[in-house]
Parts: structure tokens; sequence; C-alpha cells
């Protein structure tokens, strides 16, 4: 049923560093692979660069050569002064700029059948704007409803997306959620597991590990205070928080202060993940808001038991509670965190037990289940 | 899309319509807009009369491929016959069914197809929409039965579904209809229901989406109804009972007799509901007719359907059973749906300690038990709450004076002589409620009913403005002891009409002359101005002369039109704030005002109060104003009162110089830097606070800084011992200064109180002779707070009763959330003081103390009487997902007691506790209570309001 089509990916940036772009081109590759002719198309240049190679098996497209300006929230008078309105025309002028560039590729495409993929709610106003007439309109929303609905793009959702022919969470969950929230175009698309390891850890080394941005919503400061109950229990494990972010200085600060050695625990950014992965026994994910977290996909991959907080549904997606993949506890609830990690922390069957049954379970997602799933989609929205 | 058509569609939609060339294009214009293209639509057309076959036969020509027209030779009356008929040409592997007035969502098709071929399922459910036309509000149907994606088995994994009996919300399998042999019943009313039913029992596999699928277009008052909205009527009932006897021969056939129970509950909570609702107001033989209609059918359902369907409906139909109209009409005049005023009529009774819903049909077992409503709290909830509904009888004229005259029931004769009621009749302008005029009402309590009647003058007393003022409500407003209530009116035809008062607007008797009663769409007695006289009806035909030409009725719908949205707008959320943060909180600030808030408005009670009345006792000049939640009941009479988020009350908060709360005033209102906030608060912490919960410590940074922000809005914070500067004030980031002055509210814990108020509380709550009080006050568990039933005592009351009633009182304290009733039985020995609002007295009037988590613990305590602990479910509460700042079972001045037994037995040995503990006790008042010295009020005062050195 291979029928090859065109398919244009639209993103905040092409070259952004974070868990996003990364999907943007891992489907753009699979799809790619299987004759699908592929656009990437980003909206503006990246905040925080990251290089993903240059030989790249698909086009890519920068709409804006320059970051747009941002939109601020206007209250009181300051709504009245002319120049913002002034403003506010000439970024109306480059967004038109921008979708009229979105156009001109757009028009590229060869055949029919063609699907356009909003992949960002942000990057998903030009698509909502640009002329898409017999293609296929895909909006995603790469969080959890939750996350979304406490975030100014909840309205954009439901304003953007709400004309696209489907709209794409990351769980059944999250979708059914979009549709008591009255979106009748709503579906579910996971994201495919890209990782295969080289090496497999023994579980016996005496170190949780955890690989994330150093920002509020992935919940180092809770992982911290956990840290600061089992640590001492445990004066031969260690914890190995890899990562860089805007909160670095204040969580080093929050360390010291629980009379832990900051030193040791932050190890800064690491592109060997192999090597922290398969050097750990434990993964902790404390976030408080996550989507379908690729961080817990990869550690089921090494067979990794992870503790992590129920903050969406695609934790629980993934992480069959005491059953495959890890402990599953309740949002914000550290003193369970820390009884989870200690738990175990004590227990090496456990680890084993929970680790290789994840293992197992993550499989459902390999990168071929995955896009036979989305050719199924595509087919779905022809009929 | 391709020209002949060599594979079938995946769905027919079938879409029945009988004289209705209005809207049934809409309805295939929203299957032709479906995003799955693979779609046929089939209209049958019930031998309509009007336009509708010319409309359908020009969308068949437009969209030939697509849409087919069949038309009935003859008109069948009902739904089946023409979904048959479409049913029987369809091409489709999947059918959905459509209504002429309704439409289906953009995305149905494609959301059921994708479902049913994942699913393997043979029908699919989705969301159904019920759309007010006239106002276009929207409510899900059956919500909670489309909460996910899920697929059953069969109708017994969620038997559930039979409460959703409607056929056009769902999609068939094809061959489902067709190996079912699944047809809809052709001469009855309710076919859906039989059919419905059929295809839950028939089904392989039965999926769920909550996917929007289907609109249900609803017309209140439309003069077309649909055919089944004609409820009130003999054949409905009569053609509901034969189809549910056909539904209850379905299950038996199919073997599922167990789920039959399921159906009699449905039966008696919709079916029998929506065929009796406003009963009382038909003629009584056609009100006997309906229930001797339903009666026979209701004495083969098992007795079990009427304990466990839902109370009202149960009584309900359990006097159906009884064949006691009278009894049935009473029932839904007081569940009555809205816009209905619903009220409550009967005459309660009291029988052996519980209340019953009149005093009939007690001698029957069953009777006794589906009429016991003493759940319901009439015997001590609030009386506003009751919904006591009051008749008029009689209107008499004397010459310019007006004589009504009525009655209302007496709820558990709770209305007493000694209580001193009083009451006002109560004219309000029904839009704007801006114009009210009142006059004083006569009562005569009787311990069954109370007669009320009002004399007056409505010349001079009724000033309405004219024109613009065009209605009023009337209602009846009692006061009991403290309680208020306001009754709306009730009357017959007959005396509604002859309800003629005459008036003078303002704007002269050319605009009317009279208030003639009515009956409002909720049911209720209202007046509206008419003209009586000449001068009236020529200046009244005058104005609706103007009003009937084009222009001047759409200047009269745009004014009303620019009112209504103006009142709307004035009263929403963002209206207020920016009121609040442009004008309120720039004018200037009121030396001396001092608003005073106590649990959110609930209450005049706790550290505020006490901090007023040193104030008031030290003769401070100062402008007290008090916010209440709900009703001014019991608030002080000599403070200013405002509604909480009231106009009123912004504009205090904005101008005033002090703030003073104990929880927190809505999170929304910016504090301006020349206000003073002093922030009591209202108990020490055991459980975990602030951003030590895990609630909070999840929250987004968006929502963490927003709760920041209120919490820094504090300038001073007061504490009771330094177990609240570690866990408390860490736990909540408190910024403000701390003042280490103790809780006001605990000054009377330490002094001793006012002797002559405490006496007057004990009166009050009946405890005159000299048996032992205990105070029970449990803190809340969040089930408790919407249940139904509220707080359920952890603990056998009976035993209690038995085992102590002579010698001891027991005082129920529920948490402010949480509801709770008292069966009247207890009343010799058990009193429920959730209305009373200060619960500082009642710990000094008791002398001992049972709680279990509550911040009571910590107050009680300073009394240095008995304490104990009744924790049934304390590694539940307790356990790892909340947590506590310290173990109580070590550190509780009292046992800890987990079943009722070991409680009863505690309270056997409260002597033995008073001195096993009393080590203990100190110890806890010193770690939980070293500043609470009896001086925190006065602290307080001097701190900030002596005169001679205020600030600033």
């Amino acid at each position: 049923m291979a029928e090859h089509r065109d398919v244009f990916i639209i993103c905040n940036s092409i070259n952004e560093l974070g868990g996003l772009t990364q999907w943007v081109h891992d489907i753009s590759r699979l799809f790619t692979a299987r004759g699908h002719r592929v656009r990437l198309i980003g909206v503006e240049p990246a905040t925080d660069y990251r290089d993903f190679g240059s030989d790249l098996p698909y086009p890519t497209f920068t709409l804006h050569p320059e970051q747009l300006p941002r939109r601020r929230k206007v209250t009181g008078t300051a709504a009245l002064n002319p120049g913002r309105a002034l403003q506010a025309r000439k970024r109306q002028q480059i967004f038109e700029g921008g979708v009229a560039r979105l156009n001109e590729i757009l028009r590229t495409a060869s055949g029919p059948g063609a699907v356009v993929i909003a992949s960002q709610v942000w990057a998903g106003e030009w698509v909502a704007a640009a002329d898409t007439k017999g293609m296929q309109v895909i909006g995603m929303s790469h969080e959890s409803f939750e996350a979304c609905k406490n975030s100014s793009r909840y309205n954009r959702v439901l304003k953007f997306y709400a004309d696209m022919d489907i709209h794409l969470s990351l769980t059944d969950a999250d979708a059914d959620a979009w549709a008591r929230a009255g979106m009748s175009n709503v579906g579910a698309m996971p994201n495919p597991l890209m990782t295969v390891p080289k090496t497999l850890p023994t579980l016996d080394e005496k170190t949780v590990v955890t690989l994330r941005r150093l920002s509020h919503d992935k919940g180092i400061d809770m992982l911290l205070e956990a840290w600061a109950v089992v640590g001492p229990q445990h004066p031969d494990w260690q914890l190995k928080i890899f990562g860089a972010g805007p909160d670095e200085q204040a969580l080093r600060t929050q360390a010291r202060a629980l009379g832990l050695d900051d030193q040791d625990l932050f190890q800064g950014k690491t592109s060997d993940i192999d090597g922290a992965l398969s050097s750990a026994s434990i993964y902790a994910l404390p976030s408080r808001e996550e989507g379908f977290p690729i961080a817990v996909m990869e550690a089921m991959a090494y067979g990794l038991p992870t503790v992590a907080f129920d903050c969406a549904p695609g934790i629980r997606e993934l992480i069959h509670d005491e059953v495959s993949g890890g402990l599953v506890v309740t949002a914000g609830n550290v003193p369970g965190f820390a009884a989870g990690l200690e738990r175990l922390i004590n227990d090496r069957e456990l680890r084993g037990r929970l680790g290789s049954a994840g293992r197992e379970s993550v499989q459902r997602f390999t990168p071929d289940s995955i896009v036979d799933r989305w050719e199924s989609l595509f087919a779905l929205l022809d009929r | 899309m391709t020209s002949s058509q060599p594979r079938p569609p995946d769905v027919t939609v079938v879409v029945i319509v009988y004289n209705d060339a209005g809207r049934v294009a809409t309805a295939v214009q929203s299957v032709l807009d479906q995003s799955l293209r693979s779609h046929e639509i089939i209209v049958v057309d019930d031998h309509s009369t009007d336009g509708t076959p010319a409309v359908v036969e020009r969308l068949a020509a437009e969209h030939p491929d697509v849409v087919k027209f069949i038309r009935l030779p003859a008109n069948s009356g009902h739904c089946g016959a023409p979904r048959n008929a479409g049913v029987a040409v369809a091409r489709g592997r999947f059918i959905m069914f459509l209504d002429s007035d309704d439409v289906l969502d953009p995305h149905a098709c494609r959301n059921m197809v994708a479902m049913a071929e994942q699913s393997e399922a043979d029908m699919v459910i989705g969301r159904c929409v019920r759309r007010d036309v006239a106002t276009g509000k929207e409510t899900s149907w059956m919500p909670w039965l489309v909460q996910s994606k899920v697929v059953y088995e069969s109708l017994r994994d969620q038997p559930e579904l039979l409460y959703d009996v409607l056929s056009t919300n769902k999609l068939y399998r094809h061959d489902f209809l067709t190996r079912e042999n699944l047809v809809f019943l052709e001469d009855r009313l309710y076919e859906d229901n039989l059919f419905s039913a059929h295809a839950y029992l028939a089904a392989k596999k039965i999926a769920v989406i909550p996917q929007r699928i289907y609109t249900w277009n609803i017309e209140r008052k439309a003069a077309n109804q649909s055919i089944t909205r004609r409820a009130a009527d003999i054949r409905n009932i009569t053609d509901r009972i034969i189809v549910t006897r056909k539904i209850d021969d379905l299950l038996e056939a199919h073997d599922a007799g167990d789920l039959r129970l399921q159906k009699d509950i449905r039966f008696i909570e919709n079916d029998l509901r929506v065929h009796l609702s406003r009963l009382s107001i038909l003629p009584e033989e056609n009100q006997r007719a309906l229930v001797d209609a339903a009666r026979p059918y209701l004495q083969t359902l098992q007795e079990e359907a009427f304990r466990q369907a839902k109370p009202l409906p149960a009584m309900a139909a359990y006097l159906v059973r009884e064949g006691d109209y009278h009894g049935v009409a009473a029932v839904h005049d007081y569940m009555a749906p809205r816009p209905i005023q619903p009220h409550l009529t009967v005459d309660l009774v009291v029988r052996d300690g519980r209340v019953y819903w009149g005093d009939r049909h007690l001698d029957d077992p069953l009777g006794r038990e589906v009429l016991d409503v003493t759940e319901m709290g009439f015997q001590d909830g609030p009386l506003s709450k009751l919904r006591i509904g009051a008749r008029i009888d009689s209107v008499h004229r004397d010459g310019d004076l007006v004589t009504l005259t009525g009655s209302f029931t007496n709820p558990v004769g709770r209305i007493t002589v000694e209580a001193a009621p009083k009451a006002q009749l109560v004219f309000e302008e029904r839009r704007s409620k801006r114009r009210v005029f009142k006059t004083k009402a006569q009562l005569a309590v009787d311990e069954q009913r109370v007669g009320w009647s009002v004399t007056f003058t409505p010349e001079k007393l009724l000033r309405p403005i004219g024109l613009i003022d065009p209605t009023y409500s009337l209602r009846l407003h009692i006061s009991v002891g403290g309680e208020g209530a306001d009754l709306a009116l009730f009357a017959d035809e007959d005396v509604t009409e002859t309800l003629r008062l005459p008036t003078r607007p303002k704007l002269s008797r050319l605009t009317s002359d009279l208030l003639q009663g009515y009956q409002t769409d909720s049911g209720n007695v209202a007046l509206r101005q008419e003209a009586d006289g000449s001068a009236a009806k020529v200046g009244s035909a005058a104005i609706a002369g103007v009003r009937n030409t084009s222009f001047g009725s759409r200047a009269w719908q745009r004014a009303a039109d620019l009112q209504r949205s103006l009142r709307q707008r004035r009263n929403n959320r963002a209206t207020k704030l920016a009121w609040y943060e442009n004008v309120f909180l720039k004018m200037p600030v009121k030396k001396g005002t001092v608003v005073f808030e106590s649990h959110m408005g609930k209450q005049f009670s706790d550290s505020p109060r006490a901090i007023y009345e040193e104030m008031r006792r030290q003769g401070i000049k100062f402008t007290p104003i008090w916010a209440y939640a709900e009703h001014p009941t019991g608030f002080p009479t000599d403070a200013k009162l405002v509604r909480r988020n009231s106009w009123g009350y912004l504009q205090a908060l904005g101008q005033a110089e002090f703030w003073i709360d104990n929880q927190g005033f809505p999170h929304d209102l910016r504090k301006r830097p020349e206000t003073t906030y002093i922030q009591t608060w209202h108990g020490s912490a055991f459980k975990r606070m602030g951003f030590d919960e895990a609630t909070i410590k999840a929250q987004t940074e968006t929502q963490q800084r927003k709760w920041q922000s209120a919490i820094d809005r504090f300038d001073y914070f007061l504490v009771r011992s330094e177990h609240d500067v570690r866990t408390l004030t860490k736990g909540m980031r408190v910024g403000a200064e701390l003042l280490r002055s103790g809780y006001p509210r605990n000054d009377a814990l330490v002094n001793g109180g006012n002797d002559s108020e405490l006496a007057k509380l004990r009166k009050k709550l009946g405890i005159t002779d000299g048996r032992r009080v205990v105070l029970y006050a449990p803190t809340f568990r969040p089930e408790e707070i919407k249940r139904r039933s509220g707080l359920e005592l952890p603990f056998d009351l009976d035993e209690f009763v038995q085992r102590f009633g002579e010698d001891t009182i027991l005082l129920v304290r529920p948490h402010y959330l949480v509801s709770f009733a008292l069966p009247p039985a207890y009343g010799h020995s058990v009193r429920n003081v959730a209305n009373v609002h200060d619960v500082t007295p009642l710990m000094q009037i008791s002398d001992a103390l049972i709680t279990d988590y509550s911040s009571l613990m910590f107050d009680y305590s300073l009394l240095d009487r008995p304490m104990i602990f009744h924790v049934p479910d304390y590694d539940n509460y307790v356990g790892s997902s909340r947590g506590s700042y310290f173990d109580l079972g070590s550190t509780a001045p009292g046992p800890l007691t987990r079943t009722s037994e070991e409680l009863i037995a505690a309270i056997a040995d409260l002597d033995g506790n008073a001195t096993a503990f009393a080590g203990k006790r100190r110890e806890f008042v010193a770690e939980f209570g070293e500043y609470d010295t009896g001086q925190a009020a006065k602290a307080v005062v001097d701190r900030f309001f002596r005169t001679g050195d205020r600030r600033g």
C-alpha cells in the first residue's frame, strides 16, 4: 500500500536544540525511507542552535531569514499606544510574507494526497493561514492536554487546529481530553523509538541518572529534595544529572542548601547518551510536564527502570507501574518519589524485572510500526 | 470522486423527515460536509404535506450519487417505519441515523468508522450534545458514558449504557443489523428504546468514543413539536410502558435477567420522571389517569429498584405504585428541573426519630425505606435551602386595601412561636432587581403549616417606573431565629387572575395602571404592568403602536439587547477586575477602614472576629466592613456588610487601610502598598502545606508564581509557635513579618470566655441539664465535599447513644465545607452544630474533644481537657501521598482509636484520659502553642490600632 506522497513538515525552527526538533528530523528521515517526498520547513532561525548535519536526505527551508518580533501581552493604557499598532501591522506584514513563502513551497507538491504537518502550535499559525486546498492538514500538540491547558497554547490550539483535518495528540488519553474539551477532529500518534542501545547496563552500577534541561518544568528541584532523603542513606550510590539550562545556578544553590555536593551531581551537557544510560541502574524522571517522553522510551530501550511522576498520560502509556518500565508516583509527591528510588536501590531483582519488561514493552513503538500507523492515518484521511 | 460506484460507501446516513422543509436541508448538508467522503444519504419522507419533498428532490438532483430520496406512500406517524425503509435500501457498510431537525458533527462519520474498524465492534457510540435553539446553550447528553475511548465486550461490561437509548448518536455495522434482524417498531413511540436495548444485547462488541457526533436541537416552545416531546399525554405513557415491557421480554430472551434491575432503575429515574413532570398543574382527573396508566407496570418492578434508584425519583415511582397521585405531584414539584422553580409543599413528619415524606404509606416496610428523607437534612439544614414554596389561597379587596392570604409547610415543625418568626412580602423588579417594595406579613404558626396574610394599599406601596420595568417578582421573605429564607409563591390559575393590584407608575398612568398576576415559565406567581382604565389603555395602545412599527420594534429590541449585554458584561470577573485595578485601587485609601473576612466569608468567626471584638471593646474608632459569602445572617449588625466578590466588596478592598483575614482574599485581587494586610491564618499544620504539598509542588512555574504572589500580599502573619515558623510559614513561603502573638481566637480558650454568651449558646443548643458535653470535630476528606450524604460518622452512633446518652451530649461539628444531617432520633443526646458560626465557644462548652487530623487539636489542647484521636483511615490519610510534619501517634496528647469499639472504650475512660495524658498535653501545648498566652488580640490591636501612635 506504499503510495508515495508529498509530506510537508512545519516546525518552529529546523535546528533548534531540543526533543521536538529531534523528532522532526527522525520522522522526516523515516518518511523519506518509505519513499515519501519530505520537505522540512522551519518558521525562523533557531535560538539555541544545534547542528543536525548537512547531508540530510530531504530538503529543508526556513520561511523567515530573521526571528520574528515577539508578541507581548499588553494591558491598560499601553494598548492605546499608536506605536504598538504600527508594530503589530509590521509583524503582520512579515507574517504574510512567510505565509506566501510557505505557499510557494506547498505548490511544489507533485501529485494528489499531499500532507501538511504542523508539528508545533506556533508553526501551525502559518499552516492555518496557508493555501492547503486539496491537501491533508495535520496539527500536532507534542505535550499532554494538561500541560497545554496550562499554557497560552491552549486557546491557539482551539483556534488554529479546529479547522484542520486532524489534530494529533501523543496518547489516546490526551486525545480523549481534547474531545471532552469540544474538539472532534482528534486522534493520537505516539513518538517512534529511535534508540538502539550499543551497550546494555548491568544494573549493578550504583548510579541514578537523569538527562534533562535544567528548567522548572523538568522538576530537578523535586529530584534534589528526594535525593536529600535517599542519598545520605546510601552513600555508595550517586545521582548524576546531565544537562544544562536556565535554572542551573538556582539548582546548584538548592543542592548545597540540602547538604548535597553540587559538583558531583551536575555533570553538564553530554552527547554520549549511550555512555550515560549504560553506566546507570535507575532512571529518574521528576518532570512537572511531559508529553510522550523520549527520555523514558530511551531508558526503557536500555532496560533501565524509571521512577517518574504521573504528570501526563504519556507516562502511564509507557510505564506500567510495578509491572514494566518502572514506578509511577503521584505528581509532586516528593516523599513518594524518594521511596520509589529507595525501593529500586534496595532491590536488584526488582530493577531487573521492571527493566527487562520495559525493554520488551517499548518495542510497540519501533519506527516501522509508527510509520505504518502514519500511513494508515493518511489513508483514512483520504477516504 | 469516482463516477460510477464500484464499491459500497463506508456509511449510509438515514435521514428521516416529516413536514420539516425548513430544516431538512441543513441536516442533509451536515452529512454532505462530512470529512469522510465515502458516504451516502437516504432521506426518507414520512409522507409530508409541506414543501419537504421539493426540498429533498432538489438536494437529490444536486448530488445524484450521494443523496437518495424515498417518500412513504402514507404517513406512519412515528420514526420507526421511515428508518426501516431507509435501512432496507442502504448500501453502506455502516449505518447511522439522523433526524431532520438535528445535525452531524463534520467528523462524525470518520471518527465512528475509524473506531468501528479498529475495534471490530458491532456498534459505536459517540457524544450527543443537546443544543437549546433559543439560547444556543449546549449540554452533553449523559457525558459520563462517553468520557473516553473504550471497547466493551458486551453490555455486561457497562450496563449503564442502557441509560442512553437514543438510536441516533451511534453507528451500526450493516451486517450486524441484518444478522440480528434489528428493525424499529413501526406503530409506537419510543421505538428508539427498544431498538437500542436490542442492539446493546445483541452486539458482539460495543465501542465508545468521546468525540461529539450528534447535535440534538431542542426547541422549547416550538409550535411544531417533534413527536416525542408531547410527554404529558396518556398515549405516550401507555406506549412507553408497552415498549418497556417488550424490553423486559428481550432481556429475558437474551438470558440477561440480571440486567433487569439496571433497566428498572433507569425507567424510574428517567422515563417515568419525564412523563409525570409538572403533574401538579394538570386537572385532577388527568393526574389520576396518568398515574393509573403507569401503576400496573410499577407493581411488577422488583422492590430493589425503588431502593437503588436516586431517592426523589424512587419516591415518585413508589407513590405511583401506591396510586397516590397527590403525593407523586408533590415529589415532582420538589425535584422539578430548570426552569421550573422547585418547591416543597408536602408536610413532612417525624416517626421514631426519622423524617418522612408525609404521613402516608409508612405501614409498608418499603414505603418506610423509600420515603425516609432524613439524609436530605430538612430537620437541620439551612432554612433557605429547603425550597419551601408558599401558596396564595385568596385575594381579597376592600376599597383601597388588598389582603392576600395563604400558607406554607412548616418543615418538621422548625418554625415555632417561641422563635418569633417574621415575614415580609417582597416585590422585586424581575430584570435588574433594582426596584424593591416590601410590606410586613402576619404569620399564624401551627406545627404542620404556617398561615400568612398581608394587607396593604397597592397604590401607595407599589410605585414602578413604567415601560422599563414591565414585570415584578413576588416572594415571601421569612426570618426565624436568626435564619432567613425566601419563599417563591404559587397559586391556582383562578387565584392568579384575581391578583390585580392598582398602581401609579412614575411615568404616569398612561403607561399602565395595574399590576396583574401571571404564572411565569418557572411556575411561580409574578406581576406585570397592564392597562385597565381608559387613559392607560389609550396610552399603552399608543406606545404599543410605536413599538409595533418596524423601526420601533428594532429600536426597542436594540435597547433591550444593549441593556442585557451591559448587565452581563458588568458582572463578569474581567470587568470587575479591570475596575478594581484601574478605578478602585486609584481612589484614595479610606483611613480607618478595615475589611474583615473569615473562611472566605462563610463565617463570622475565628481570629478576625476576635480582633474585631477587641477593637470594639477598646472603643477604637474605625470603620469595620465584614465580607459574607452567601447570607448576612449571623454577621454583626454594627458593621457594614458586603457580599464576597460583589462590587461593594471590591471597592471596600481597593480602598481599605487594613485587610484582616484568616485564609486569603481572592487571589486575583492585588493589594496596594498603602493597605496593610494582617493574615491571621486559621490553624497550625499537621498535614504538609503549600509548597510542601504535592499538588502545589507539581504546578507549573506560572501557577506557582500566582500562588506566591497571593502569599506575598501578606504584610504580617500570625504564628502560635516555632512549629508554625518551621513548617507552615516555610511551606507557604511566607515573606511577611511574623507576629509571634498567638491566635486572637484562642484568647478565650486561655482566659475563659464570656459566660453569658456561653450560657446563651448552651440554651440555644438545648444543653440545659448537667450532662457532660463531648465535641466531635473531624477535618474533611475530599470525597465528602461533593457527596450527597456529606459527613458519614466513622463510628456507631447508636452504640454511643445507648452507652452514654444518659450522661453525655455529643456535638457534631462537620468541617465547614461538608454537609451533615442528623436524624431526629438522636435529638436527645446528639446535636448538629454545623450552623454555629464560631467553633471556639463550642470548644469552651465541651468537656472533651474527639477529632482526627484537624488543626482544632492544637487549639483544644490549650483547654487542658481530654482529647481522643479517632483515625480509622490513618494509613490512607497520612500515607506517603499527603505526608505530615510529625508523627501523630507519638505526639498526640490522647489515645488514637481506629475502630468504633476502641472509640467507645476511650469515651468510657475520659477520666483516666484526663490524668494519663496530662503530661502529654503540657508538652503538646509547649510545642505547638507557646505564644498562645491569651493576649493575642490585644497585642495585634495595640500594635496597629491603638489611638495616639497610629501608623501613617
